[in-house]
């Protein structure tokens, strides 16, 4: 009894913590523990964004230069005794004329263009037109086909200069670059500086990059990316008339419907499964049923978007079945429970609020499949074949075409640097369509996302 | 042995009220949560135009019972319910009855307020209009102010019943959805614990409301507060552990329990 008050004393001494001042050893530790720990975390979100910042700016210089172009205009004189020997202005005779009857007037032109310039050289006048691209002629009689009334007069063309005169222009081509070139040598380049500076030779904004179409090997100058542009846009439309429509339904029979038994266990699996597949899988499952099998067109837009579906309805699956289970039972229950249907419960009431999550999940899917090669190459939508617009619906999903993606790797996998070029250009486009449809994903997301 | 004693004690009872018939009538019930048996033989008896209320320790199986008298358990895959339970002399487990018409003729008001996050009006409006009771936009109308009137919500959201329901007070809430289950005009109306999530103003409108529904309906409330259970239910049913222990009188559950587990439960042994 008499050493009770002694005990609780001691108690307390022993319960007593110090100083809250001072820190004591372990929560040194700790606190050391969980700096270190920070400092990790910023090194790596430092080293990822060191990296992201490392590809935004070689993607954008060594891309940015494929969206301007050089030009040389050159004044040419239409002979009318060349180009329409007769001399009665049919156009089924001046379209008989062929390109090469174009080449000395072309020649002539581009002289007088260097006179006027006051440019002086001894340079032959078919080595000269070496500075222009090979497209010239065939641009120069497209036009006079078109419009025959030009026979005769003199007219201002803007013809395309070779890729080596653009490279020169944007820094890409050095003189010492051309003792190997067979086509160009340092006088031409010194041509071209005077006749920049006379204005002849310009470099200006490249519509015909974005919106043309892909050029043989020897002409990158004229290649763009606009045809298999529309590839992509009619592989997409493809895409998602049947993931989406295809993928909701699975989702909502799966998510709401579906007894829970090994089989839909079984599917389940599968789904997940078949996200994790390569897409060059996918690729080679296309050549077989879609085009062997089926007998469907090679190098469709059609068999594209009907591989990429394939590829896109596991996303699509996944991220429709998780907007639903997101969506509280409460709601399924309170419609259940004034007697609504099952099918009435999820359509007037679950699917709407899964909605922004389902169709951003579809956008994503989408995206993936915009940006997809791997499965084109093997259905055969690369090659030099985004050489002409379809003509109308049906040519855009059943005739011959590239998509982006694939037109990026046909170029980046050509000889001439200038194509390289043009690979960095696409791949800038590609990423804007890429980062406006996330940015669309997300905008969706916060203006429809329900709250309750 | 307690319970069936509890049975007929409740038959005697009934005798006594012959203008209370009964509306719905279970036996040998059981229900079974995979191999968990939930709910074991219960027999119970619930009058029309009279408040019924189940009392009982958490996890006793009177949600689950309540469940199943408007077949709510189908939407749980592995549950399963043997027995009897009969609506107006009608087995709603006979494989002709289709649970979604059943629903509109048992309504249910959950635990948690759940109202759809759609607007007010669109709210109690949903139930007429799947089931086609009203003929025009006015007859809508004229539902949707009566049901809000009758959940005694209307002079609070007569102004903005195109405002979303979510927006209401946790109370208001719980009343928009009594107007729902009210609005489809059903014969039996389930509670599950109504006012748990409710202070206590909020749970004495929603007891007044209970209180007058009476006249028109056959109310089964499922709560974990007696005193509530006392102040709104003419009879009451304790259930223990699956079992339905008593069914009586309210009074004769609160005054004079015959087992004495529901002894137990009333004076705060168990539970």
């Amino acid at each position: 009894m008499t050493d009770a008050p002694a005990t609780i004393a001691d108690a307390s001494a022993s319960r007593s913590k110090g100083s809250l001042l001072e820190k004591d050893a372990r929560t040194k530790k700790r606190n050391a523990a969980e700096t270190r720990f920070k400092a990790y975390g910023i090194i790596a979100i430092g080293i990822g964004l060191a990296f992201l910042a490392a590809l935004v700016f070689s993607i954008v210089r060594n891309g940015v230069p494929a969206f301007t172009q050089t030009y040389v205009t050159v004044p040419i004189t239409l002979e009318a005794e060349t180009l329409d020997p007769e001399g009665n202005r049919d156009p089924a005779d001046i379209s008989g004329v062929m390109t090469f009857a174009y080449s000395p007037l072309i020649q002539q032109g581009l002289q007088s263009a260097l006179e006027e310039a006051d440019v002086e050289t001894d340079m032959s006048a078919s080595d000269l037109t070496k500075m222009l691209s090979s497209s010239a002629e065939n641009t120069v009689r497209q036009r006079v086909v078109s419009n025959p009334d030009l026979i005769g007069e003199t007219e201002e063309f803007r013809l395309l200069a070779s890729s080596r005169v653009d490279g020169y222009l944007k820094g890409r081509v050095e003189r010492a670059d051309l003792e190997r070139d067979r086509n160009l040598d340092a006088a031409h380049l010194d041509i071209v500086d005077q006749l920049q500076e006379a204005g002849v030779v310009s470099r200006t904004f490249n519509m015909d990059f974005i919106l043309g179409t892909d050029a043989s090997d020897n002409r990158p100058e004229q290649a763009g990316i606009g045809a298999s542009m529309l590839g992509s846009f009619f592989m997409m439309l493809v895409v998602l008339a049947l993931a989406l429509p295809i993928g909701v339904a699975a989702s909502i029979y799966l998510e709401e419907f579906a007894p829970k038994n090994k089989f839909t266990d079984l599917i389940e699996v599968n789904i997940s499964n078949l996200a994790a597949v390569p897409s060059i899988v996918f690729g080679i499952l296309g050549l077989a049923a879609f085009i062997q099998f089926a007998g469907l067109p090679q190098s469709a837009p059609l068999v594209g978007g009907l591989v990429l579906t394939l590829m896109t309805l596991p996303t699509i699956i996944i991220s429709t079945r998780a907007s639903l289970k997101s969506v509280p039972p409460s709601i399924r229950d309170a419609a259940l429970g004034v007697g609504a249907s099952p099918m009435q419960a999820v359509f007037h009431h679950v699917l709407p609020l899964a909605a922004p999550g389902i169709l951003t999940g579809t956008i994503i899917g989408l995206a993936q499949a915009l940006g997809e090669t791997a499965p084109l190459l093997l259905i055969g939508m690369v090659g030099f074949i985004a050489s002409n617009y379809p003509e109308g619906v049906a040519s855009g999903f059943l005739d011959p075409n590239s998509a982006m993606p694939a037109q990026i790797y046909e170029w980046a996998k050509r000889a001439d640097p200038a194509f390289y070029e043009r690979a960095w250009g696409g791949i800038i486009i590609l990423l804007v369509f890429l980062l406006s449809m996330n940015l669309l994903a997300i905008i969706l997301r916060r203006r429809f996302e329900r709250r309750w | 042995m307690n319970q069936e004693t509890a049975v007929r004690n409740d038959r005697d009872t009934t005798s006594h009220l012959p203008n209370n018939q009964i509306k719905v009538s279970a036996r040998k019930v059981q229900v079974y949560y995979g191999d968990t048996h939930a709910i074991k033989d219960v027999d119970v008896d619930i009058e029309d135009r009279n408040v019924t209320a189940f009392i009982g320790p958490s996890g006793c199986g009177k949600s689950t019972f309540l469940r199943c008298i408007n077949r709510m358990n189908d939407t749980i895959p592995i549950a399963r319910v043997e027995g009897q339970i009969l609506i107006d002399d009608e087995d709603i487990y006979d494989k002709r009855i289709d649970p979604v018409q059943l629903r509109a003729k048992v309504g249910m008001v959950f635990q948690k307020p759940n109202p759809f996050p759609k607007s007010i009006y669109d709210n109690v409006a949903y139930g007429p209009k799947i089931h086609g009771l009203a003929k025009n936009k006015s007859e809508l109308n004229d539902i949707v102010e009566k049901s809000l009137r009758r959940a005694a919500l209307w002079n609070e959201v007569k102004d903005r019943l195109q405002l979303p329901g979510t927006g209401l007070s946790g109370g208001q809430q719980q009343r928009l959805c009594i107007a729902r289950a009210i609005a489809t005009e059903p014969e039996i109306l389930l509670m599950d614990e109504p006012c748990s999530a409710l202070d206590p103003i909020a749970t004495d409108q929603v007891e007044e409301l209970i209180r007058e529904l009476k006249g028109n309906y056959s109310v089964v409330i499922v709560t974990h507060s007696m005193q509530q259970a006392h102040r709104v239910s003419q009879k009451t049913a304790f259930f223990h552990l699956g079992n339905l222990v008593e069914y009586d009188d309210t009074e004769t559950i609160f005054k004079n329990p015959k087992d004495e587990r529901t002894e137990s439960y009333i004076t705060g042994r168990i539970g």
